[in-house]
């Protein structure tokens, strides 16, 4: 597994270089956005980029554009940046994942997994058999059951929970959600999925206050738990 | 015989009378003047008595200024203008529309503070006449007559016009030092309490610095004395003291960025089963989190709030009764409806606050009082000041309520609002 890690302090580059060494990946690394573009160029196929975003000269937006116009490659960024809006339109933009600096080693290879599982791409899924918690979520014969019975769905639910399971343990934003299960003029209308999620949430979870499959990322959207 | 005489007299005695009568007249219209002087001099005194008053009660002279032109124009029709300096290094305010012509007049006389325009031995073959409104040391403004031309006013008129200018100019001064008075008083206030909260801010970081400091440097010189598992002790103190760190510096950078001007609050409809259930699920990471217990009225309408600042407003309160609260004592979330507000609700069995504190913890760490700041109580620190201006800045509010067996309740509230209508009975 070939991973390109752009970060420009070098404490934090070589720390993860070093962790991500020891889980068995080989690990190219680039400290600019010029470097970076460069990398990308030249260095064949990589399997994922963990990209940070305020580099030296530029932002790491733009090699994220750059990338998504030529390759579906996985790519987390890495920010100091806690800011909801700007997750958003870096997860719209084509970003798998959004971590916030600081984290830990084990967040980010829990990342580093699931966005390889997806290969960043939305239409060919992955994944089409769900489970998780005794939920088992069948797209391809469009079932789903909950310890061993069926578990009868609206198609409005059910398109939800598919378009979830299909980037399973990746968080979804509510305006991608809104886009593929309502269609592009319901984007703003953020209190279908509170509904929607909230039926599904009965149906689906053992405790429906406290869920632990269908998640909520306050403010960015929902993810539905890593399968396993 | 005796008519001869008279008859004789009669011219004398015409002119006579015609110059008594003369005399009278000269008299009686002396008189009449006078009195006419007095009358106007009493009007003069009086409007700039009644405009002396007006302007010892302005807040703000500067709204005044058409009455000063009224007062100065009365019935002759003059056109008028007038600009005012009310502070220093401000735009100037210009009043009426003075021609290019008029308005550098106003500006010069402002700038010299000196009357100019006929009857004024300045400029005096202008035809318009310039008053300064003069303050203490300078003008704070100046105001035109125009067209007077060869009408120059009276002296005692002219005497009035500028007692009227120069009262406005005073009460302009006298704003001026009420303002620098306030903005200096503004900013020593300002830089106190900058001063309490880095100190503050700086004893809240250097304790978990700390510990991480003494952590990491034991494992650094006296890693390979050390047992695998205190090896591993220290490691988790590392990563425990990291996270709270991260968590302070969260919190004071939001409450920076609420406390300035202008913020917005990413708002959406949001429901407060997700928003705790989220709380809860972090929470459940940590190894003391399953004291936390929830308790959400069903039914409740969606909010609309910002849903990343709630959720660390519910944090950090959580995080608070987890930590000053017993180990065993559970720590409870309760979210009802409570008339035209959500009411969130969380309550630990700690050792309670002091009343003396109750009001007060909220913004412990900015009250600009270091020796106050020592004895406050555990937990009163940036977290709680950055839940109440959340509360605030959600037109809500958070306050603290002693629980009747022990503990604390800290309560915010949101006011409820109209939710969108849901789409029909969609599938």
């Amino acid at each position: 597994m070939k991973l390109l890690l752009v970060e420009d302090d070098r404490e934090l580059r070589v720390t993860l270089k070093e962790a991500l060494a020891v889980e068995g990946y080989e690990v190219l690394t680039a400290a600019s956005l010029a470097d970076a573009m460069a990398q990308l160029a030249h260095a064949g196929h990589l399997d994922a980029v963990l990209l940070d975003l305020g580099l030296p000269d530029g932002d790491g937006e733009e090699l994220l554009q750059a990338l998504r116009r030529e390759r579906s490659t996985p790519l987390i960024v890495i920010s100091a940046r806690q800011v909801e809006g700007q997750k958003i339109r870096l997860l719209d933009a084509g970003a798998d994942d959004y971590l916030v600096k600081p984290f830990g080693i084990g967040e980010l290879l829990a990342r580093l997994r699931v966005a390889l599982r997806h290969r960043g791409t939305v239409a060919q899924p992955a994944i089409t058999m769900y489970r998780r918690a005794g939920l088992e979520v069948d797209l391809a014969a469009h079932r789903v059951r909950r310890d061993g019975a069926d578990m009868r769905l609206t198609p409005t639910e059910f398109k939800l929970l598919a378009r979830l399971v299909r980037q399973a343990g990746q968080v979804v934003t509510h305006r991608r959600l809104l886009a593929d299960v309502w269609g592009a003029d319901a984007t703003e209308q953020t209190h279908y999925l509170r509904l929607y999620m909230g039926q599904l949430r009965a149906k689906l979870e053992v405790d429906p206050a406290e869920p632990c499959v269908l998640l909520t990322e306050p403010g960015v959207g929902y993810r539905i738990a890593e399968p396993g | 015989m005796m008519s001869r005489p008279l008859v004789q007299f009669l011219p004398w005695i015409a002119t006579g009378s015609l110059m008594a009568l003369a005399w009278v007249g000269w008299k009686l219209r002396q008189a009449w003047e006078g009195l006419r002087a007095a009358q106007r001099a009493a009007q003069l005194e009086r409007a700039l008595r009644e405009f002396g008053d007006l302007m010892r009660d302005a807040d703000q002279p500067e709204v005044h200024v058409h009455e000063l032109l009224q007062a100065l124009a009365g019935n002759t029709g003059f056109a008028t203008a007038a600009l005012l300096r009310p502070s220093p290094g401000a735009q100037d305010i210009v009043v009426g529309e003075p021609d290019a012509n008029a308005l550098a007049g106003l500006q010069l006389c402002a700038d010299s503070g000196r009357a100019l325009g006929p009857g004024t031995h300045h400029h005096a073959e202008e035809p318009d006449l310039y008053l300064p409104l003069r303050g203490r040391d300078a003008a704070l403004g100046a105001v035109t007559l125009r067209g007077l031309g060869t009408q120059a006013l009276p002296p005692d008129h002219l005497a009035h016009a500028q007692a009227l200018c120069d009262q406005m100019g005073l009460a302009l001064q006298r704003r001026r030092v009420q303002d620098e008075a306030r903005l200096a008083g503004e900013l020593a206030e300002t830089q106190s309490t900058r001063n309490a909260m880095l100190a503050a801010i700086s004893h809240d970081y250097r304790t978990p610095l700390a510990t991480i400091m003494g952590s990491a440097s034991a494992l650094q010189t006296q890693g390979d004395r050390l047992t695998a598992t205190q090896r591993s002790e220290l490691a988790g103190r590392i990563v425990d003291e990291t996270a709270r760190l991260v968590r302070l510096t969260d919190n004071t950078l939001q409450l920076a960025r609420l406390g300035a001007p202008g913020v917005a609050l990413r708002c959406d409809w949001e429901s407060a089963e997700e928003i705790v259930g989220a709380a809860l699920r972090r929470v459940r990471r940590r190894p003391d989190g399953e004291r936390v217990k929830a308790r959400i009225e069903p039914g409740l309408p969606l909010l609309w709030c910002d849903a990343a600042l709630m959720s660390q407003l519910l944090d950090n309160l959580v995080d608070n009764a987890l930590k000053y609260s017993p180990a065993t004592a559970p720590v409870e979330l309760v979210v009802r409806r409570l008339g035209g507000e959500a009411l969130f609700a969380v309550r630990d069995r700690g050792p309670g606050i002091d009343p003396a504190w109750r009001d007060r913890v909220f913004d412990a760490f900015q009250r600009g009082d270091l020796a106050a700041f020592a004895q406050r109580p555990p937990g009163s620190g940036v977290g709680l000041a950055l839940c109440r201006a959340i509360a605030q800045a959600h037109e809500g509010s958070l306050s603290l309520r002693p629980r009747g067996h022990g503990g604390c309740s800290f309560e915010l509230r949101l006011p409820l609002r109209d939710a969108p209508e849901l789409p029909e009975a969609q599938a």
